[in-house]
Formats: structure tokens, C-alpha cells, sequence
């Protein structure tokens, strides 16, 4: 195949190669751990690339929000605005406004590129938490939680909180009239808490809301804060992922003691690379042609002003549908009081995420499990697992519709307290149903043993002149075109037959 | 051809006659090994030839593939320099999202189809090993190496009993501090707004009112002179007409007759979560808040009759100072469903 | 061939500004000159006997019958007496399409297109204008607004506007003013709401300037009235929300103004969901 050429310059660029990297380990002893990063194996199941788009998308974020950091103005002064060169927004000429929504304004008109900056960050922001949630029920309903990996787990539930939080600064920081009334919501939480409450709303915002406090130290919070802590717990995850090895789902020649799929370098390290060109090119796109946050439209923020549809942003939503939804109680006695948003703006969450925190404990009292696992379930073998997790989904779609209850009701012609009353039941009912919906489908997927949306598995099993076993015509033959490849004895695997099992034996445990 | 977990492990199942040719992708085994005690790493795959590539048996198909490619990151290269151009040209953002969105766009599928066109790379198998596992040798070892300290320690339980609590008053210490002086104590701030005795109400603009301002079925935000950006302050005057508002026995004479109307003042400030609950539905004389949908009742004292809001809106006592321009008559009142706003803990 | 390169790279060098130039005046003619629509170009009410007497004739065929003999209610009906309602009531009610009424207990519900042809309202107008005279009840009623146009220059804050250029208005003032009263309810981008009850808070994007100038006078139930409201007010307010009709919009599709449920819709269904379709195409699908 290769002439003597070609051979000659492989040569030249091995030795220039080697070169370098005796440079390198002359230094830090790294050959073999080098060796065993650029030949890492990682399965490429599409599924497991949605993590992927999260961190790319964290990679705009933290690039553009660079650039916005350059332009803000993190300082709730007082100011006139009367711009006197450059675009001007007539319709905010003369209006007084804190100097953080002046920066802001300044930054969509009269910086060139500014507007594209600001609106990338708000789109990856949307985008990169879709991708921490899509990537967390996709680790959920294949328990790829379990023994090893809870702590993988738990980081990644924090990264999803902080990730959140750091969103939600970072809509308030343009101190607009929007965001300015999601933080009164927020500081009216905070006040609700028993003993402090009061206090420590005062010494967040520094006295009473809103005050002038408040921005600057948002801007430390989402600038400099949140930012560390979210790298540093991503890098930790990441380690943990590196160094436990990714799950796989099950499949012919795979066990639990093995891994398949193709080496980091090349080509899943090129593969990775584009995906991550395409997050941005999404992204930018979005940002070109898609208006987000137009902030100059909502005006600066006082505290007598609001418009109609005041929402946060959706990642948040449903803990605003949380609030639309809760009834009206609240506590009184002894001088004191538990006021209504207490319950469901940190009681409903705290519980829900303790749950969550909880449930690579509770999943392995249910299933009586204490293993060891890097094979993945098939949703459809642990049919209450996936009933829990079709319920949790459905009970958060409602309370985020919840969260547009205007809109929604302005769009389907009814009611507002029709639709909160229909939301109000189907948060109780729609989850129940769910999980006995899912429940059902599990249980008769088992059966058929296929996929619900994808041509069955199936193929001939042959037995070579060696003792191994070869499979034609299965999906993995059918997705590249390795048949007759060298690479492919690696699957004629003894472990066929249990692996074959795996995935067509009900669970015993989940089939009860 | 046989690959099992045990040889991949052990990296030794005879496949001696490469030896002597430079294997690429780093799957040679005899660099492994060289040293007796060194394992072969757990999660490279061996001995297993991946570098085949998509159309390494079509010179043809591979020329198109290069093209591909080439074409791809053509777009890349002539969408990087039109940025340029558009930067020039007075950025206009949906050029600028075209121009970054196909320069992007083009290098990552450019990328992608290299990749799966001319670069190696098929599934193969490794051995997980046996990384979360230690032997139990060395987790004997660790146990004890851990025990020799505790044991020590545990010698003087009154020491390890107060470096706990030494701790917590540590923490208290450093802490208690910095974070109080982030903000005033509330004290009863909470319970007070700016207005008062003989404070007169006023426009946006600051202009002070006369009670025939507002005309029946009207509303209008009012504030006390001189705080329009206190928080709690932001007051709404409505002119409910001649419609039956209930005035309760403590309330009597806190509302301003008007002819054919009655001007009526309650606190803008929502009792669920302080958004300004100001759309107002005259057919229904109600309060809706935007943020949560709280419904209040103006002709019943903006009594809560719908979503979460759990307390009236408090009303303001007005009156009329010398001059016919509104003013009110004291601050907010208990008997007025004060203090304003959303609850808090030490509220009672 | 780098001559040719140099040619065309400064020809659009040069092109730029000038385009961008006649760009920017196209959109701030459209944006800030341009006469705004009223749904009528002559007079809006007369008080010639002719439209009158049209007027009352149009009123006895289409509306004596809820709003009783010369505008004096319905008892039974419980339709509001129109004696002292005045012109802009009429106008409002009649050019929006609320009235002859189409949903009696949500008027924001109204028809599409209005019963009545221009000429019609004006008789019609007219005669509501004139009901005080004929009945010999009540005083002036308020008439239909006039509605004020934008100053040249826009870069006056708005405590200034009274004392320099009386008799034109800026966006800023409306803005202020469509801010405190307006926003609540329509939207701080007039895309409009929901209210108790089921009451329909409409969005503004269809009405004209004299509408919008008229609503705040007359108050359509289930919207408070605020006749406190100058006529200059009431015309900053009518010009903004004008301008709301089409605003500055440099970020791309506005998305209706609708906020952050619909870009959150928009960021998943539109943005994550090419990614997700992106990493099957990449991924293995086993």
C-alpha cells in the first residue's frame, strides 16, 4: 500500500515526533500515560456526545463572556441617559437609569459586534443547560449513575445547580425592567427563610431591595465566582469520567469488564472538534438571526414598573411554576410566621433535589444492587426506574408550562385560572400517569425485545475455523462497513452469549 | 486471531513477526512490558489493526472525500474574511451570525467528514481493568497506615473532642462578622414605607394630585413625595365608582369621595412575592399580579381570590391637605393589612 | 490578479457606508418621519347636519336597540347610556370592531373587520357628538383625540419636550408613560396578556395612532380609563406604541416579543435540537 515515499516521510516525521516527545518525558516521565490518553478508547454511542455540547457550549460562553466583560459596567448608579455620539435609542433619551443597563445598552448599538456577543452568550446559555438536562436524564434512565460513578453523579447534579444560578445572575446583571422583578421574587424567597430570612436578604443586597449593592456583587458572583467553582467542579467530573472509563450500553462482544470503541486520536479527537464547531456555529447563527433579551424594549428597571409575561429565564421556569401553582397558605403563630413562597420556592426544590441527590442510594436499595456496573441499563429493563424518571420529566414540563400560564392561556383561549387549575392536577395526576405509562411500555418492550422507534437487532451468528464467534448483519456491521475488517475479530468475543442475554432477559428484580 | 480479556491483559499472545516494522497507533505491545512489573495500560486496546479508514480500498472515493473537506473549509476560509468585510461595513448582526455561523459550520463539518472519511478509526476492544478496585494488600496497607494516626490521636479524646468544637466557633468567628457587615440589620425596616402623616402622594413626573384626577374606573401609581424609588412605597389609586366597596369598620373615612366616584388607595406591592400587582380589571374590579396571577378583590379590601397570594394588599388611609392635593394619613397600618409586601419570618 | 483583488475590495469598502447610509435613512424615515396611519384621512367627526342626520339614522337601524331612544340606555339590555360618551367613545369602539358587539362578555374579543365603512363611523361619530345637543342632556363630551407627531429631533429627555417644542412629541415620553401605565397589561412590547376571568388583554400591533390615543380617554371595559392623561400624553403613548409596531430589532426575529418562554422554546427546540440531530449523525445509533 505505501510506496517507499511515503514510507521515507513517515519516518522523517517519526523521528521529529519522537523527538519532542523524549523533550517531553525527559521532563515528566509522561510516555505511558501519553500512550494511554491518545489510545483511550471511548465508546461514540450518539447519546453520550449530549454531554459534549454542554462543555462546548460552556467553551462560547466563557469566551464571549469575556468580551461582554470588557463593556459592562457593573454599577447601579444613577444615570441620565443622553448619549451624545454614536447610535442613540431615541426612546430612552432622558431616562434615568442605573449605569449597568446604560453599559448594556451601549454594548447592543454601539458596539460593533456587541449585540452578537451578547446574544451568542444568551443562546449557548439556553443551549448548554437543554444539554445538562437532556444529558442528565440520559445518565438517569440508563443508571449510569450507579456503583462506580455516584460521585460523578452528585457533581454533576451541583454543576446543573450552580450552572443554573450562574444563568440567573447573569439575566439580572443588564438591571432591565425583566430581570429586575425576577430579582424582587428571589429577594422575597430569601426574606422567607426561618430566623434569618430578613437578615440575610439585607446583607445580600445590602439593605433593602433594591438598593445599590446589589449589581456589583452579582457581577463578582457571576464573573468570578460561579465561574471557578463551575470549571472546577467540570474538571473533577471530567477527571472522574477519564479515569473510571465510560459506561457503554450493552451489545455483542461487550462485558463488564471490557471496553469498545475507537481510540481518542485521531479520530474521535477530530470528531469531538467538530461537533464542538458546530455548537459554535449553531450558536452564532442563533445569535445572527434570532433576537434574545431585548433589553432596550423592557426599559431600565424601577420598582413600580412591570411588564405583562414576566418570566425567568426556561431552565428556571419551573421553579417560577412552582410559585404560580402553590395555593395560598401560610403559617402564623408565636410572632412568627412561614410565608407561602417558603414552600415552594426552597422547600418543593430542596426536597426534589435531595431525591436527586439521593437516588444512586435509593436505586440500589430498590434493585438490591450493590455492584459494580459500566454496562448501562436499557431503560426498558428497569421499567420503575424509568417510571420514576417519565414521572420526574412530566411533573418538570408541567410546572415550567406553568411558568408561561399567560401566554399560554392568552394562546389557547382559556382562562389563566383555568389553565393553573388544569396545571395544579396535572402536577399530581400527570406524573402518576407517567410513571404507570412508562411502567406498561417497559414491560411490553421486553417482550419484544427491540427498539421502539428502530429496526430490530438481528443477525447470523457465525463460528470461525479458529473457536470465535462472528456476527454479520447486527447494527454495529451495518453502521460502518468493517465487514471482512481485521478490527472486527475483536468482536467475535466469547462473551457473546451473555451479552446477547443481557439484552434480551427481563430484569428479574424490575419484572415483578 | 482470538482476543479475550485474559490476553489483552497480559499483552503477550504471540504475534512476533511485526515486531521488526514500526506498527502505528501506538498498539505495539513489545514497548509494554520491557520492564517485567509493568502491566499493559488498561483501557488501550492491543494488538487489534484499526487503521483502516473509509476509503482506503477507493483512491477515488477518496479524492472526493479530500474535496469534500476541502470545499468545506473553503466556505471557512471566504465566511472568515467576509466577517471582515461586514465589520467594515457597519456590522450588521445578521450578516455577522451568517458569516461566523458558515465559518464555524464549515470547519466542524469539513472536520467531521475527515473524519469519518479518510481518518482510521473503528470500534475496538480494551480491557477496563481494574481501576476502581485496589488489591486488598494494598487497601490492608492503607487502613493501616491510616489507623497508626487515628490510634494515636484517639489516645487523647478530650483534644479530638474540642478541635470539633474548636471548629464550629472558628467558623462562626470568621464568618459571623464579614457576612454581617454585608448589610444593615433589618431591624423593622421591613414594616415601614415613606409615607406618613400629611405626606402628599405624587406622580412619576412628581406632580402632586387632586383626588378628581382620577377618573371613575381609573388608576393611577402614586408615590410619596420625594421616594419614588422606595421599594415598599409605590401606592395605587383607584376610583372604584359608585360600586359597592367594603369598607370595614376600622377603615371608615380612609377613602376619598369623589363626585360619582370613590377614590381608593392600596399598596402596589404584592403580598405573594412583591411584584407590582397593577393590572387592574374594571369589569371584575380585580388586582392581577403579572408575575404569579395573584387575583385581589378591590370592593373587598383587595382580598386575595385567586392564586398564591395568601394576604390582602394593604390599603393607605388617605385625606386631602389644605390645598385639595391628596396626601395620606399616616404610614401603612396593621388595622391597613400592614406591614406591605411579601411575608417574612419575624412579619407575626 | 491582485490588482483585480485590490479593485473589488475597495470598491465595496466604498459601497459600504454609502449603502449603509441610505439603509439607515430608509429605516429612520420608516421608523421616525414617516406620516403614521389613521384610519381616516378626512375629518374623523363633523358637526354638519347632513353626517348628523346620517348618523341618526344609522343609530336607529343598528344600535337603538340595546342603547335605547337617542343614546339613553338600555334598562333591560343594560347597555350604557352614549349621551355623554362623546366622539372618541364612539370611534373607538366602532373602528376597533367591538362594536355591534361580538363577544358581550370579553369585549377585547371583537370582530376581525369593522361592520361599519369609514363614511358610516364618521355619520355616526357624528351623531354621538352631537347627542348632548339634541337631548339637551348633559355637557361637551370629549372628541377624538388629536393626535400629536413626533418632533425631529427624538434626542430631548422628556421633562425638556414641554418647554422647547410644544406641539409634537418624542418616543422617549411615550415610553415613559406607556412604561407606568400600559406595560402592566400589553406588554412591554404591546404584544398583550391575559387578565382575570378570562378577559383577553389584546395586543397592540394592529391598532392606529388615534386608537390607541382613544382608549386610554374612553377605558373599554375591562381596561381602566385614564382620562387624567394630557392630549400630548396621550400622543407619546400613541406614537410609541406605534413604534412598537415595528421596533429596532438589530438581534434578528423578534420571536413576537414574547420573552423568555419563547426564546427558552426557541433555544431547545430550535438550537439544542440541531445539535441532537448533529450527534446522532456523528455518533454511533446501536
Amino acid at each position: 500500500m505505501t510506496t517507499h515515499k511515503e514510507r521515507q516521510s513517515q519516518d522523517k516525521r517519526y523521528q521529529i515526533t519522537k523527538g519532542a516527545l523524549d523533550e517531553v518525558d525527559e521532563r515528566f516521565s509522561s510516555s505511558k500515560w501519553l500512550v494511554s490518553a491518545l489510545d483511550k478508547i471511548f465508546p461514540d454511542h450518539w447519546s453520550f456526545m449530549v454531554g459534549e455540547i454542554a462543555m462546548d457550549s460552556l467553551i462560547i460562553l466563557i469566551v464571549t463572556g469575556i468580551y461582554l466583560a470588557l463593556y459592562y459596567v457593573p454599577s447601579s448608579t444613577e444615570v441620565v441617559y443622553a448619549p451624545t455620539s454614536g447610535v442613540v435609542y431615541h426612546p430612552l433619551v432622558g431616562h434615568s437609569m442605573s449605569e449597568a443597563y446604560q453599559s448594556v445598552i451601549n454594548l447592543s448599538f454601539n458596539v460593533r459586534f456587541g449585540l452578537i456577543m451578547r446574544q451568542a452568550h444568551h443562546w449557548a446559555a439556553l443551549i448548554f443547560l437543554a444539554a445538562v438536562f437532556f444529558h442528565m436524564a440520559r445518565i438517569f434512565f440508563t443508571g449510569a449513575f450507579r456503583k462506580p460513578r455516584e460521585i460523578n453523579w452528585i457533581i454533576g447534579l451541583l454543576l446543573w445547580q450552580i450552572v443554573a444560578l450562574e444563568g440567573f445572575t447573569g439575566y439580572s446583571l443588564p438591571d432591565d425592567l425583566l430581570s429586575g422583578d425576577g430579582l424582587r421574587v428571589i429577594y422575597s424567597i430569601i426574606q422567607t427563610i426561618p430566623f434569618i430570612g430578613t437578615w440575610l436578604s439585607y446583607a445580600l443586597w445590602g439593605g433593602r431591595f433594591p438598593g445599590t449593592d446589589l449589581v456589583p456583587r452579582l457581577f463578582v458572583v457571576h464573573e468570578f465566582l460561579f465561574p471557578l467553582v463551575i470549571v472546577g467542579l467540570l474538571t473533577a467530573h471530567l477527571m472522574i469520567l477519564w479515569h473510571q472509563k465510560h459506561t457503554d450500553f450493552p451489545g455483542p462482544g461487550k462485558t463488564e469488564t471490557n471496553i469498545r470503541g475507537s481510540r481518542v486520536w485521531p479520530q474521535y479527537a477530530m470528531k469531538a472538534g467538530g461537533l464542538m464547531m458546530l455548537v459554535a456555529s449553531v450558536t452564532f447563527f442563533m445569535a445572527g438571526f434570532i433576537q434574545i433579551n431585548p433589553v432596550w424594549l423592557y426599559g431600565p428597571f424601577n420598582t413600580y414598573n412591570v411588564s405583562a409575561g414576566t418570566q425567568p429565564d426556561w431552565y428556571l421556569g419551573w421553579q417560577d411554576g412552582a410559585l404560580r401553582l402553590w395555593p395560598h397558605w401560610e403559617f402564623r403563630s408565636f410572632g412568627h410566621e412561614i410565608p407561602n413562597q417558603f414552600f415552594p420556592g426552597l422547600i418543593l426544590p430542596g426536597i426534589l433535589l435531595t431525591l436527586m441527590f439521593a437516588w444512586p442510594a435509593i436505586d440500589r436499595i430498590i434493585y438490591k444492587d450493590h455492584d459494580r456496573h459500566n454496562l448501562l441499563d436499557r431503560p426498558r429493563d428497569k421499567p420503575f426506574r424509568t417510571g420514576v424518571g417519565a414521572a420526574a420529566v412530566v411533573f418538570f414540563i408541567d410546572l415550567t408550562m406553568a411558568c408561561g400560564t399567560d401566554l399560554l392561556a392568552n394562546n389557547l383561549h382559556i382562562a389563566f385560572e383555568r389553565l393553573i387549575e388544569i396545571l395544579q392536577w396535572g402536577a399530581f395526576v400527570g406524573p402518576i400517569v407517567a410513571f404507570f405509562l412508562a411502567y406498561r411500555t417497559c414491560l411490553a418492550l421486553q417482550r419484544t425485545g427491540t427498539h421502539p422507534i428502530q429496526r430490530p437487532i438481528g443477525g447470523i451468528i457465525y463460528r470461525t475455523a479458529e473457536g470465535g464467534y462472528h456476527t454479520v448483519g447486527d447494527v454495529h456491521a451495518a453502521h460502518g462497513d468493517h465487514a471482512g475488517d481485521n478490527g472486527h475479530a475483536g468482536v467475535a468475543h466469547a462473551g457473546i452469549d451473555k451479552a446477547s442475554a443481557a439484552e434480551h432477559a427481563p430484569d428479574p428484580v424490575a419484572g415483578d | 486471531m482470538t482476543t479475550t480479556d485474559d490476553a489483552s491483559r497480559t499483552g503477550h499472545d504471540g504475534h512476533d513477526d511485526h515486531v521488526e516494522e514500526r506498527i502505528p497507533f501506538g498498539r505495539n505491545p513489545r514497548h509494554f512490558g520491557i520492564d517485567p512489573g509493568d502491566p499493559w495500560p488498561d483501557d488501550v486496546p492491543m494488538d487489534q489493526d484499526d487503521s483502516r479508514w473509509r476509503y482506503q480500498d477507493n483512491p477515488r472515493g477518496a479524492k472526493w472525500a479530500e474535496r469534500r473537506v476541502a470545499a468545506c473549509w473553503t466556505v471557512t476560509a471566504l465566511a472568515s474574511i467576509a466577517v471582515c468585510v461586514v465589520y467594515q461595513t457597519g456590522a450588521n448582526n445578521q450578516l455577522a451570525g451568517l458569516c461566523w455561523g458558515l465559518a464555524f459550520g464549515g470547519l466542524g463539518v469539513g472536520m467531521i467528514l475527515w473524519a469519518r472519511d479518510l481518518l482510521p478509526g473503528h470500534d475496538v476492544i480494551a480491557s477496563r481493568g481494574n481501576h476502581a478496585i485496589s488489591h486488598e494488600g494494598d487497601r490492608i496497607a492503607v487502613a493501616e497506615s491510616f489507623g497508626r494516626g487515628t490510634d494515636a490521636m484517639a489516645r487523647r479524646p478530650f483534644l479530638v473532642t474540642m478541635l470539633g468544637g474548636i471548629g464550629g466557633i472558628l467558623g462562626l468567628g470568621a464568618l459571623y462578622g464579614p457576612i454581617s457587615s454585608l448589610g444593615p440589620r433589618p431591624h423593622t425596616d421591613l414594616y415601614h414605607t415613606k409615607w406618613g402623616p400629611g405626606v402628599r402622594a405624587v406622580t412619576e413626573q412628581g406632580d402632586p394630585i387632586k383626588p378628581t384626577d382620577i377618573p371613575v374606573d381609573g388608576i393611577m401609581t402614586v408615590f410619596p413625595e420625594g421616594n419614588i424609588d422606595d421599594a415598599l412605597s409605590p401606592t395605587l389609586l383607584i376610583n372604584v365608582g359608585t360600586s359597592d366597596f367594603d369598607v370595614q369598620p376600622q377603615r371608615v373615612g380612609w377613602n376619598l369621595p369623589t363626585p360619582g366616584g370613590n377614590v381608593v388607595a392600596f399598596s402596589k406591592i404584592c403580598t405573594h412575592a412583591g411584584c407590582p400587582a397593577s393590572l387592574y380589571n374594571v369589569e371584575k374590579k380585580q388586582l392581577i399580579c403579572p408575575c404569579h396571577q395573584s387575583t385581589f378583590d378591590v370592593l373587598l379590601d383587595c382580598k386575595p381570590v385567586f392564586g398564591p397570594a395568601p394576604r390582602s394588599l394593604a390599603q393607605l388611609a388617605l385625606a386631602v391637605d389644605q390645598d385639595g392635593y391628596i396626601v395620606s394619613q399616616s404610614d401603612y397600618t396593621r388595622e391597613g393589612g400592614g406591614p406591605v409586601g411579601p411575608g417574612f419570618w419575624n412579619r407575626g | 490578479m491582485s490588482s483585480l483583488f485590490r479593485t473589488v475590495r475597495r470598491r465595496r469598502w466604498a459601497k459600504g457606508p454609502i449603502l449603509l447610509f441610505v439603509i439607515a435613512l430608509a429605516v429612520f424615515s420608516v421608523l421616525f418621519l414617516n406620516e403614521s396611519p389613521a384610519h381616516s384621512s378626512q375629518a374623523l367627526v363633523s358637526d354638519s347636519p347632513q353626517d348628523v342626520a346620517a348618523g341618526q339614522v344609522l343609530y336607529e337601524q343598528h344600535c337603538q336597540a340595546c342603547h335605547g331612544y337617542q343614546g339613553s340606555g338600555g334598562v333591560v339590555t343594560g347597555a350604557p347610556a352614549l349621551v355623554n360618551v362623546g366622539a372618541a367613545a364612539a370611534d373607538f369602539y366602532l373602528t376597533t370592531g367591538r362594536m355591534p358587539l361580538n363577544a358581550p362578555n370579553n369585549e377585547a374579543l371583537r370582530h376581525h373587520q369593522t361592520v361599519f365603512t369609514g363614511d358610516e363611523i364618521r355619520q355616526l361619530d357624528s351623531y354621538i357628538a352631537a347627542l348632548p345637543t339634541i337631548t339637551g342632556k348633559g355637557g361637551a363630551s370629549p372628541g377624538i383625540p388629536n393626535v400629536e407627531g413626533l418632533c425631529a429631533n427624538q434626542n430631548q429627555a422628556p421633562a425638556d419636550l414641554a418647554k422647547t417644542d410644544p406641539g409634537c412629541v418624542t418616543l422617549s415620553e411615550g415610553q415613559e408613560l406607556y412604561a407606568i401605565n400600559c406595560a402592566q397589561c400589553h406588554q412591554a412590547a404591546g404584544s398583550g396578556g391575559m387578565l382575570s376571568g378570562g378577559n383577553v388583554i389584546p395586543g397592540l400591533h394592529n391598532s392606529d395612532l388615534t386608537q390607541i390615543a382613544e382608549a386610554p380617554m374612553v377605558g373599554p371595559k375591562p381596561m381602566p380609563v385614564f382620562s387624567n392623561l394630557t392630549n400630548a400624553q396621550l400622543s407619546a403613548i400613541a406614537q410609541y406604541v406605534h413604534y412598537l409596531h415595528k421596533p429596532q430589532d438589530p438581534g434578528g426575529f423578534s420571536i413576537s416579543h414574547f420573552g423568555p418562554v419563547a426564546e427558552g422554546f426557541i433555544g431547545i427546540a430550535v438550537g439544542f435540537a440541531l445539535l441532537w440531530f448533529a450527534s446522532r449523525m456523528i455518533g454511533n445509533r446501536g
